[in-house]
């Protein structure tokens, strides 16, 4: 089974609005309201692909109960801890004149140390029947910042394979556990490398390295459109076009869920690329979070530009 | 229709050794009647419901008197109850578990539900591990489904 981990889900509010300026009032066209969390956007857009997973984490309150009944009628199994407050709320605004969109995030509910212990004993019974691990996001108040490392350590006592997009420190600890996948945060990566990473000279020497903490794939984003990967193949630039493009947002999210299907279906290495890439652009076309369907995706993937390092 | 197909997918279980307590507020947080019991596995080796943990913890005589009517208050109820909420789920759990496979029929659940007095039961795969739940609330809601179409 594909397990998905999200440890602050979230209720994900987006509007649309056609001039957005800060101290406004404005009517929104149109409101979207969705589950969110970057473990359970995966374990939505893989069901939209026809892949069955397990969503497991934290929920609260009305927002929690809301997202397990979502998940349920999209026939994603659940496995939440169930805590007191509310799960949080994001917000999004998309200006759909300038193509801005500003976001607003919520920290989430403290997690007791109580409920902590329930979801790694509950993690640890999962893992019995794990075949692929993603963990993803950002952690609620209360979870110590070093849980992707350990969660991954567990993981790998089992030989399951894990897939990683985090930031800061959370991300720092499941390198140094060596996840088979990792979505790299580059700002966080400049940050603790001490080098600017807006070339890809600097990025490729960065992120070279975690080849030798045990990371098989690696990926960061490079200016907005391009993803730099790392695979055992060797080193790929992939550019996505930027016109067609309405709302990045969960792009990455449909990046991993690109990835993880051409693994499951045994993509060679640019292949896989290519439909990870085409997930995300064909995401990005349209404000609704996921996919408009498998055959929209196939369309765009000879339209990725694909580039090898040697 | 297979139940497979119209389960709700929630793992939400304990195991023999979970404390009554965590049980307790599992049920309450889950706002569930019951729980099934799993082991490290995650196969099905029993199930605790509401029931299960008001029947232990009602005085002793009530098992003689065949019911709870004789209770002149919540005293003696509440006092057993909190030097229970330590004890492991295994110790008052139902073993012998009514459950189905992904591959019974709607039909089948529906008329063993209806027959065991039952609110929900277990699904389990082939090889027993558990996967999910069906409730009579599923097989009615997926009647009226079917109506509406």
């Amino acid at each position: 089974m594909i397990v998905t981990v999200t440890l602050n889900p979230a209720v994900d509010e987006e509007f649309l609005v056609p001039e957005f300026r800060p101290g406004g009032w404005f009517r929104s066209k149109n409101a979207i309201r969705t589950p969110g969390g970057k473990g359970i956007n995966v374990s939505m857009m893989l069901a939209q692909l026809g892949y069955e997973s397990a969503a497991m984490g934290f929920l609260a309150g009305f927002n929690g109960a809301y997202i397990r009944d979502v998940l349920r009628k999209d026939r994603i199994t659940t496995n939440f801890i169930h805590v007191k407050g509310e799960t949080r709320t994001n917000v999004y605004i998309v200006d759909e004149s300038g193509h801005i969109e500003t976001g607003l995030s919520e920290p989430g509910p403290y997690i007791s140390e109580e409920a902590y212990n329930r979801f790694l004993r509950n993690y640890q019974r999962m893992l019995q029947r794990t075949r692929l691990l993603i963990l993803g996001g950002s952690l609620p108040p209360g979870i110590p910042q070093d849980i992707y490392g350990e969660l991954i350590r567990m993981a790998k006592e089992y030989n399951i394979p894990t897939i990683v997009d985090a930031a800061g420190l959370p991300l720092q600890s499941a390198l140094e556990a060596g996840p088979t996948i990792a979505k790299i945060d580059h700002r966080f990566m400049s940050r603790i490398s001490g080098i600017s990473l807006t070339s890809l000279d600097n990025i490729i020497e960065v992120v070279s390295k975690l080849h030798d903490q045990g990371v098989e794939w690696a990926t960061t984003s490079y200016h907005i459109y391009g993803d730099v990967f790392f695979t055992p193949k060797g080193i790929y630039l992939a550019l996505a076009e930027r016109r067609s493009v309405v709302s990045l947002f969960a792009a990455a999210d449909a990046l991993i869920t690109g990835l993880i299907v051409g693994g499951e279906e045994g993509m060679d290495v640019e292949d896989r690329i290519r439909f990870a890439m085409a997930c995300a652009w064909e995401d990005s076309m349209h404000v609704e979070k996921g996919f408009s369907s498998r055959k929209a995706i196939e369309a765009l993937m000879p339209r990725v530009q694909l580039e090898r390092f040697d | 229709m297979r139940i497979g197909d119209l389960m709700d997918r929630d793992l939400t279980s304990v195991t023999e050794n979970t404390p009554l307590k965590e049980a307790i507020e599992m049920l309450s947080q889950h706002n569930l009647t019951g729980l099934p019991v799993v082991d490290e596995m995650g196969f099905l080796v029993g199930f605790i419901s509401e029931k299960d943990i008001i029947k232990a913890s009602l005085p002793s005589y009530c098992e003689y008197l065949e019911g709870a009517t004789f209770i002149p208050d919540f005293d003696q109820f509440s006092e057993k109850l909190r030097k229970k909420v330590m004890e492991p789920v295994g110790k008052y759990m139902t073993r012998k578990v009514i459950y189905f496979s992904e591959d019974d029929s709607d039909l089948h659940a529906a008329l063993s539900l209806i027959q065991q007095g039952l609110k929900m039961a277990p699904v389990v795969r082939e090889d027993g591990v558990f996967v999910g739940m069906v409730s009579r609330a599923h097989l009615i809601e997926h009647i009226m489904c079917d109506e509406d179409e």
